[in-house]
């Protein structure tokens, strides 16, 4: 793990670059638009305002047994924003070395800067909506102490989200196709994934799948946490921990392996 | 004395792929299918404070992946680079390269500052007189995408220069601007040479080379052809490129034989000084024209803007390559004269010419008031026939005595 732990290291020495870049790309993601900084938070709202009238309100869709909740529209929104922040991440995250291109060959800067700039920068968009959502749900539990676990629960999603971020800007730098199918994946990936139906719901051969999904465990995490109050199963905490750590040892390598072209593919 | 730039065996390979697929794979699997690529190879030098080293060499012959190996963009395959003093090294490889073209000049000063590694506070104390120098006052508060391209360098230079680096690494860069801006980015490099900064410098342009640098690395794919002393670096450099042309294009006598206009660049209107006319003689008949007796005349008419008085150079060249001689009014301490028109004239003689029969060319510079910057050059612009009394072969006649 010595590569990674150079990339912590300078990712570390240049805290206050990254502070300054995290800023820049929050404001350049609505720069020149009228609206501002209100498109951050109007542009997933909407999406999930969409997704609410089409099966809440349209299809008045309501969950069965072994569901946390019986309404959709409830239900759906919990699973709906840690998933959008989760694209959002990794979407801006794999194309940040590619974009950066000509600053890299410009400047002496560790590359590794770029992909968790991007990561923090939506995760700066999405984890205060989450928030939002606590006093929305918590009088239906009392605002049950669980409540706190979502800490660590977000935190071990975004370090994941880094990691999974620069392994795919790596792979992005060395193949161009791998942003086209990583698009079409995370387009697809909500449906392989307790978002939209209760895990009960999936046919028990296809489960599997689920749980290849890096996001499974923290959407059934923050539903836990937030729909019923009550601390996610090991099964959670086990996943998220595995995820990270296997996209530790495979981000090692990779690093290792492009350190020294990876400037010159972008 | 401490040296401010230690390079020892620096090397670069790079690895090439035959497809952006073999790629991914090789990254993946780790077994590697790449053909390798070595674009600089076991260079080492050492340079001191103060000190500027050109490099020069062809297209290709790894002199930027030398200056980004240096800046730290690029990772060394092999070698190492090692910085004496505070270690802070300044790269003006591209200008305006992190610039946002929806934020103001200002929003993206802070930034590029953060990049280039200055803190806040110090960004602070800097802004105005980063402002002023690049002379955007009016527009710094303005998206970047409304400047024009020379706003954008000049604030970009203006910010790379602000703090006074231990080595400055300069990749053809000098070109900014307009040339009143260039002339001030030329004084700013000059007094950081004189504070102690180290200075690497890459350009095509041998006089600027000649100018600043006081020590030449000419790089020949990859390995270090020869270092020393600018002017033996260049005058072997030289000779290289004219053997190379001559075995490259036999029929350069027909390529001089253009018509004199067809050399003369296209002025652009912007100038701060143009050659008006170059004439030599006294010329007879034919084509080219003999010269008549054994004195030469080459008189350059110019004009230059305001009242600032442009110095003159001529160089006397053999066609078909070999230089003979360049002659300068800033370097001999003579000047230009102001005629009745406000055009200026300066008229240079060589008596008694010591060449040997054959044909030669004549080209003419103009220079600012400093001899810093190019305004203008007829190259190659007049050629004459010399017929030497002397019948033995040779270039020139020099002075000697028998015993």
């Amino acid at each position: 793990m010595q590569s990674l732990r150079k990339e912590i290291a300078s990712l570390w020495s240049a805290r206050s670059l990254l502070a300054v870049m995290v800023a820049r790309d929050l404001k350049s993601r609505h720069a020149g638009s009228a609206l501002g900084f209100l498109w951050l938070y109007a542009q997933p709202l909407l999406t999930i305002g969409a997704y609410f009238l089409v099966f809440d309100i349209v299809f008045k869709l309501r969950l069965g047994e072994g569901a946390p909740t019986r309404a959709m529209g409830a239900y759906l929104i919990v699973g709906i924003v840690p998933w959008l922040a989760f694209t959002d991440a990794i979407g801006r995250g794999m194309v940040s070395l590619v974009e950066a291109g000509a600053l890299l060959q410009k400047n002496p800067m560790p590359p590794v800067l770029f992909p968790v700039r991007s990561v923090l920068a939506s995760a700066a968009i999405f984890l205060p909506m989450i928030v939002l959502l606590v006093p929305l749900y918590a009088p239906n539990h009392g605002f049950s102490a669980a409540l706190l676990l979502l800490v660590p629960l977000m935190a071990l999603a975004v370090l994941t989200w880094c990691l999974l971020a620069y392994a795919l800007a790596i792979l992005a730098a060395a193949l161009r196709d791998v942003i086209q199918v990583v698009t079409f994946v995370l387009g697809v990936g909500m449906f392989l994934s307790p978002v939209l139906f209760p895990l009960t719901m999936f046919p028990e051969q296809l489960a599997w799948l689920l749980w290849a999904n890096p996001m499974t465990p923290t959407v059934l995490g923050a539903q836990g946490i937030l729909l019923k109050g009550s601390a996610p199963g090991a099964e959670v905490w086990l996943t998220m921990i595995v995820w990270p750590a296997l996209l530790a040892v495979l981000l090692d390598r990779l690093v290792a392996r492009s350190r020294e072209q990876l400037i010159d593919w972008l | 004395m401490q040296a401010a730039l230690t390079v020892s065996g620096l090397g670069k390979l790079y690895k090439l792929y035959d497809s952006p697929r073999a790629r991914l794979r090789a990254l993946l699997t780790g077994r590697d299918t790449h053909r390798p690529h070595w674009a600089l190879h076991d260079v080492s030098f050492t340079l001191e404070r103060g000190h500027c080293l050109g490099v020069i060499g062809a297209n290709g012959a790894g002199k930027s992946t030398l200056l980004k190996l240096i800046a730290g963009t690029l990772q060394p395959t092999t070698g190492s680079v090692r910085l004496g003093g505070s270690g802070r090294v300044t790269a003006i490889l591209e200008l305006g390269a992190g610039f946002h073209p929806d934020f103001t000049g200002r929003e993206n000063l802070r930034f590029a500052s953060a990049l280039i590694g200055i803190s806040p506070a110090q960004a602070a104390r800097l802004e105005d007189s980063i402002i002023a120098f690049a002379e955007i006052e009016e527009a710094i508060d303005r998206p970047v995408k409304t400047y024009s391209s020379g706003m954008v360098v000049r604030l970009a230079f203006s910010l790379a220069t602000a703090v006074e680096p231990d080595v400055l690494i300069i990749d053809e860069a000098l070109a900014v601007g307009d040339q009143h801006f260039q002339k001030k980015c030329v004084e700013r490099i000059d007094s950081f040479r004189r504070n102690g900064c180290t200075i690497l410098f890459c350009s095509h342009s041998q006089y600027h080379i000649r100018q600043v640098c006081n020590a030449a690395l000419w790089l020949d794919g990859g390995n270090a052809r020869l270092m020393g002393p600018t002017e033996m670096v260049l005058a072997a450099y030289e000779t290289h490129v004219r053997l190379l042309d001559a075995n490259m294009q036999p029929t350069e006598a027909a390529a001089t034989d253009l018509p004199a206009a067809a050399a003369r660049k296209v002025l652009d209107p912007g100038r701060r000084g143009t050659i008006t006319e170059v004439s030599i003689g006294p010329l007879g008949q034919g084509a080219p024209p003999l010269l008549q007796g054994d004195t030469l005349v080459v008189s350059v008419v110019a004009q230059a803007a305001g009242d600032e008085q442009p110095n003159v150079a001529v160089m006397l060249e053999q066609v078909g390559g070999v230089g003979i001689t360049s002659v300068a009014t800033h370097v001999d301490g003579a000047h230009a004269t102001r005629q009745a028109d406000g055009s200026w004239r300066a008229t240079v003689t060589f008596p008694e010419l010591p060449l040997h029969s054959g044909e030669y060319v004549v080209s003419a510079y103009l220079f600012d008031a400093q001899g810093i910057l190019v305004y203008d050059e007829w190259f190659k612009y007049a050629k004459f026939l010399y017929a030497s009394p002397a019948r033995l072969p040779g270039l020139v006649s020099l002075r000697h005595h028998w015993s």
